[in-house]
């Protein structure tokens, strides 16, 4: 465990140096999106209502979390992944130092895991700051992790597979964007039609924005969803680690 | 037996119906300098990645330094080193973050990597470009700043794919110097190259492959032995050429009497430029 844990923190050095040297715009691009979404959500099209019977602040910032857990992650991890492979070529220098496939993987989900942390850390405050209704506790701290984790590790299979940008735009407008307004995050879905609502029961965002909201307001804990999300998690990092292992990237 | 520290048996690499490498047995000796020629699309490319580990073989094995490549990958890739044919660097990153990622891969400790850093950038003349961006180099302090990385980790096995490919002559001159001198510490070496020169004056023993088979391996004398070490070559009036190759000069000269006394024809030492077209059909 503790070989693993020093070779993930080998593989994701050099990522970590490149964030060190753009810090500036990488917190900057960690912020934007997250406080758009609280402004138009929170204080343009929904100010003043209730969700769920909390108050429409304190119900969104959850769900904007779970979206920063998830673009954030799947973002920095792929491109950086798809950078590396097609125009670098540096990736194969990964592939050819003595460290287990199982240590690419969590290296390269650093990146995504520390970004999405950060814009996660960023939305939280401003949560705690704006509304009595959300609870910091290490539990959330706990989801907020695994929900960036499961998004990186997704990023990283993007990454491995995608040709050109193009492919992760694709991916990113088809999947991501879809999800983001979807998958209860942003207000209730209780009113969707019962196919639709199944068919976003087994996306991973509305699982993890159940997560986080549960333990965010002190609801009830949504132990299937936990369960969903970490299913997520080991079939996104099973799907990588098969990816290097067959050499298909 | 001999020893040799690559090994590689029956290796085969399918890519669908297209057949890469073709049953290619490899053995080379500890300490020494291996030139792997062929022609564009010929399989040397595939071949390095499966000799590196980078991808399976459909069949076949390798074996590094003792230790199979597909069993005991960690160990196969702690020894080598590898510099690929396009600079496999993260450009986003300084030249110092690049050298301690790359040691850092390698499982060194800090304090060893910071001594080695000294040492080997020192050789190389790269101590004023530490804290540069990598993209921000020329060519030829790319390829130094990726010899570095290879060799933070003191690999007994150095894998090249055409390392001077792009470079200019002052360049090409210092890479081929310092080939010659990690080989003089002990690195046996494993290059493959574009440029025949390169091959004649660097490596000892040379193996051709074409099509995905190795058609030919030996030392440079013993590969212009295989078709005859005197040319004679004869220029038509139409501009081609007409080679004839024979084991001695005596030969090459009655062979030259029998010729047209208009002929317009020279003898000289047989190229290994010679032995790969004559051999693959093709030139370099």
């Amino acid at each position: 465990m503790l070989r693993l844990l020093d070779e993930t923190m080998r593989v994701a050095y050099g990522d970590l140096c490149f964030m060190r040297r753009n810090a500036a715009s990488v917190l900057v691009s960690s912020m934007v999106a997250p406080i758009l979404y609280l402004v138009a959500f929170g204080y343009g099209m929904r100010s003043g209502s209730s969700e769920g019977g909390v108050d429409y602040i304190a119900f969104v910032v959850p769900g904007i979390i779970a979206i920063s857990s998830m673009t954030a992650g799947f973002s920095s991890t792929s491109q950086k992944i798809l950078i590396q492979r097609l125009f670098h070529s540096s990736f194969d220098e990964l592939i050819l130092c003595p460290v287990g496939i199982s240590s690419i993987v969590f290296g390269k989900s650093v990146v995504g895991m520390v970004r999405g942390l950060l814009g996660s850390a960023i939305m939280l405050s401003l949560g705690l700051m704006l509304t009595d209704d959300i609870h910091l506790t290490p539990w959330l701290i706990l989801c907020i992790m695994l929900s960036c984790f499961a998004f990186s590790m997704m990023g990283v299979m993007a990454g491995l597979l995608a040709n050109n940008s193009q492919t992760l735009a694709m991916i990113s407008n088809l999947v991501l964007l879809p999800m983001t307004f979807m998958c209860g995050t942003l207000f209730s879905t209780d009113s969707f039609p019962g196919p639709v609502s199944a068919a976003i029961g087994a996306l991973p965002l509305t699982h993890s924005s159940e997560v986080l909201r549960s333990v965010a307001l002190g609801w009830d804990f949504p132990w299937a969803s936990l369960g969903v999300v970490a299913a997520y998690c080991a079939a996104f990092f099973l799907a990588d680690y098969r990816l290097i292992k067959k050499g298909r990237y | 037996m001999e020893e040799h520290i690559i090994s590689a048996e029956h290796l085969t690499k399918r890519y669908g119906d297209l057949l890469a490498v073709d049953d290619l047995s490899i053995g080379v000796r500890k300490g020494e300098i291996f030139g792997f020629l062929g022609p564009n699309g010929a399989g040397k490319t595939t071949t390095i990645r499966m000799l590196t580990t980078m991808t399976p073989p459909t069949s076949g094995t390798v074996s590094i330094a003792g230790h199979d490549s597909v069993r005991e990958y960690r160990e196969a890739r702690g020894s080598i080193g590898v510099i690929q044919q396009h600079n496999s660097l993260d450009k986003d990153i300084s030249v110092r973050e690049n050298i301690v990622h790359h040691a850092l891969m390698q499982n060194m400790k800090r304090s060893e990597i910071r001594k080695r850093v000294e040492e080997l950038c020192g050789a190389m003349g790269l101590e004023d470009r530490m804290d540069s961006l990598v993209e921000d180099l020329s060519g030829g302090w790319k390829k130094r700043v990726s010899i570095v990385c290879s060799m933070m980790h003191r690999p007994p096995v150095l894998f090249m794919d055409e390392p001077t490919t792009g470079l200019d002559t002052q360049s090409r001159n210092a890479l081929w110097a310092l080939i010659k001198k990690l080989n003089g510490e002990g690195a046996t070496i494993f290059l493959t190259t574009h440029y025949i020169s390169e091959a004649e004056a660097l490596c000892d023993r040379i193996g051709i492959i074409n099509k995905g088979r190795m058609i030919a391996l030996g030392t440079s004398d013993e590969l212009r032995g295989r078709i005859g070490v005197v040319t004679v070559e004869r220029q038509n009036a139409d501009g081609t050429t007409d080679n004839a190759y024979f084991g001695g000069r005596a030969e090459a000269k009655a062979h030259m009497q029998g010729l047209p006394e208009d002929a317009n024809v020279s003898i000289r030492r047989t190229s290994l430029e010679d032995v790969f077209l004559e051999l693959t059909g093709r030139k370099l």
